[in-house]
């Protein structure tokens, strides 16, 4: 018992030791170095399920969920045998097209079961208006009359949710992000749409009519951590919906990132959302960005986007 | 009057030996790893992405034969001035491209179908070289550890590797691109490209086996030297060279904004599937 116990003092000592003791290097230029590959890949959701409580789970419970979410993914390759009739569900990707990772979010040491931090009951907090507005959208989506109606994802104008954010959210799959920097800007190449976000440094907001894509960012580095703001959304960017979370937020809304990096192989991702036209309070979000195996390939969606013919044909097809 | 004429003589003589020693000792100011600072935002000023050889100006893009010589293309007559295209000096280097007489061919039958064919009109990813002399500006962004292009065509981008991965595992639009510095020439070897991108907009064209090898060497703090020679034995008799010049913007131009044209090719690629459809001119080709 003596024994298991000073084990554990070593073990922990070992980490404190290693967390003080590595520094994050620094660029030529004096910028923290944050380059490199990154994957914010989890199973942990933005918004915590119904049926959990705690923000943080022990480990075994972490592994029961785990493994709840893998067998659920392995349930979608069990494809009945034999024909489907017309009219059914022809379903979509199998689990081949699919990496939304396999582990829960561990920050801090704590395993975590929903991204969203604050509220403490990691729900989106939005207010009626907010609410509104999403079920409004997704209203919308019930038809494919047109294709501005359609998500951004499918019309290959962004990645899907809000994979490019801000915040920047795991989706359904290419959860990677490529981080340049030069001597001031901070670029983050979103796998999903081949996005680059070129974040100024030291700037000012830019005003005016031009909303850009993954909105305004500027930012500045606060010791090791680099802190940007962004806002001044492109209005289509309200509404971002995936299969893992359903963002809906106005164009003057501001986000504020925080990315510090905490080892060779981590980047703690925090952000807060501030936007009080369609939330009750700011809410806030913590993740690890991780350090992602392999490189970025192209993502050339729109050259290939069979899908938004074939959603717009088959509407009209029952038309 | 001949005492003038070699006053005249002299000052040129004098001028041009004074500039001469004046470019070659001009050293570019340091960047990251002491190589030349590229940084910055970059956009080409000349007629190459129209036609990258030598070209007089046209009527439009889309032609169709009229009473008395070419006239615009209905799909195209709207635009008047605003559609025709001024001349353009080229920028190959000798005596235009060396196609084999195939592909001669099928580049001017792709000229004259520019319309439905060239990538650009329905917003596809440029390719390598195209993506450079595009009238739109890109942003070099680079530090001794990594090298990356932004452009602002489509929201592109290329990673360019500063460490060879090896051959690049699938072909893509923009392919697979390693760097080096050579002295203070920054040199980029682009393979892996497929065969669906083109050149320009006068229907020049490659194949997948083409291999680019550009050449940017900073001549002044606000210009560069931009060379690329392409290599493609299906479609070419020998390899050959592009040269331009590459100006940096300053100022508040020095802005990479976003052409995330996809939105603005949508009723083009997907009018004909809305519920109401709009009234249109059909192609005629």
């Amino acid at each position: 018992m003596i024994r298991a116990a000073a084990l554990l003092l070593v073990l922990l000592l070992a980490r404190v030791t290693s967390a003080e003791e590595w520094s994050p290097p620094r660029l030529a230029f004096g910028d923290p170095d944050l380059q490199g590959t990154w994957t914010n890949a989890t199973i942990t959701p933005l918004e915590r399920p119904d049926e959990i409580e705690a923000l943080v789970v022990p480990p075994e419970e972490g592994h029961r969920i785990e493994k709840l979410v893998a067998d659920l993914y392995a349930a979608v390759d069990d494809v009945p045998a034999g024909k489907l009739e017309a009219g059914e569900d022809v379903g979509g990707y199998n689990t081949f097209w699919m990496d939304p990772g396999k582990r829960l979010a561990v920050v801090r040491g704590e395993i975590r079961t929903s991204i969203i931090t604050d509220p403490p009951d990691g729900e989106l907090p939005y207010s009626l208006r907010g609410r509104a507005q999403l079920v409004k959208r997704f209203w919308r989506l019930r038809k494919a009359d047109d294709p501005e109606t359609r998500l951004l994802g499918e019309r290959c104008l962004v990645g899907f949710g809000s994979s490019g954010g801000p915040p920047m959210l795991p989706v359904l799959y290419n959860n990677n992000y490529q981080i340049v920097q030069s001597p001031g800007f901070v670029t983050i190449l979103v796998e999903m749409n081949h996005n680059a976000r070129i974040i100024r440094l030291g700037a000012q907001h830019r005003q005016g009519p031009i909303r850009p894509w993954l909105g305004d960012s500027v930012g500045r580095f606060e010791g090791q951590t680099l802190v940007v703001e962004t806002t001044h959304f492109h209005p289509a960017q309200s509404f971002r919906v995936s299969l893992t979370h359903a963002v809906y937020m106005s164009t003057d809304a501001k986000v504020v990132e925080r990315f510090t990096r905490l080892s060779a192989k981590e980047i703690l991702y925090e952000f807060s959302v501030e936007d009080l036209e369609n939330y009750r309070q700011i809410w806030k979000g913590e993740m690890p960005l991780l350090a992602a195996e392999g490189r970025i390939f192209e993502y050339a969606c729109h050259e290939g986007n069979y899908s938004l013919t074939n959603i717009l044909a088959g509407e009209r097809a029952k038309d | 009057m001949r005492r003038t004429l070699f006053a005249l003589l002299a000052v040129t003589a004098l001028s041009a030996a004074a500039r001469a020693p004046a470019e070659s000792a001009w050293v570019a100011p340091r960047g990251p790893g002491g190589k030349p600072d590229v940084n910055g935002t970059w956009q080409v000023m000349n007629r190459a992405n129209d036609g990258l050889e030598t070209h007089a100006a046209r009527a439009a893009r889309a032609l169709r034969d009229g009473p008395h010589g070419p006239v615009p293309a209905k799909e195209v007559l709207a635009l008047g001035a605003v559609g025709a295209v001024p001349a353009g000096l080229g920028v190959v280097v000798g005596d235009g491209i060396p196609y084999q007489a195939w592909a001669r061919k099928k580049q001017t039958e792709n000229q004259a179908h520019w319309l439905s064919r060239d990538p650009e009109v329905k917003c596809y990813l440029p390719g390598i070289p195209r993506a450079t002399y595009l009238p739109y500006p890109f942003q070099i962004l680079y530090n001794e550890d990594a090298l990356f292009f932004a452009y602002e065509y489509a929201g592109a981008v290329r990673n360019i590797h500063l460490t060879d991965p090896g051959p690049a595992p699938i072909d893509s639009w923009m392919g697979q691109s390693v760097g080096k510095w050579e002295g203070d020439t920054l040199v980029i070897e682009t393979t892996g490209q497929h065969d669906q991108s083109w050149l320009d907009r006068a229907g020049n064209f490659h194949s997948e086996a083409l291999r680019v090898v550009e050449r940017l060497t900073p001549t002044s703090p606000l210009t560069m030297r931009y060379e690329a020679t392409l290599e493609d034995a299906k479609v070419y008799t020998r390899p050959w060279t592009i040269r331009m010049t590459l100006y940096r913007l300053v100022g508040d131009d020095a802005q990479l904004q976003q052409f995330n044209c996809v939105e603005f090719v949508e009723e083009l690629i997907y009018g004909h599937l809305r519920k109401q459809p709009l009234d249109r001119i059909e192609s005629s080709e």
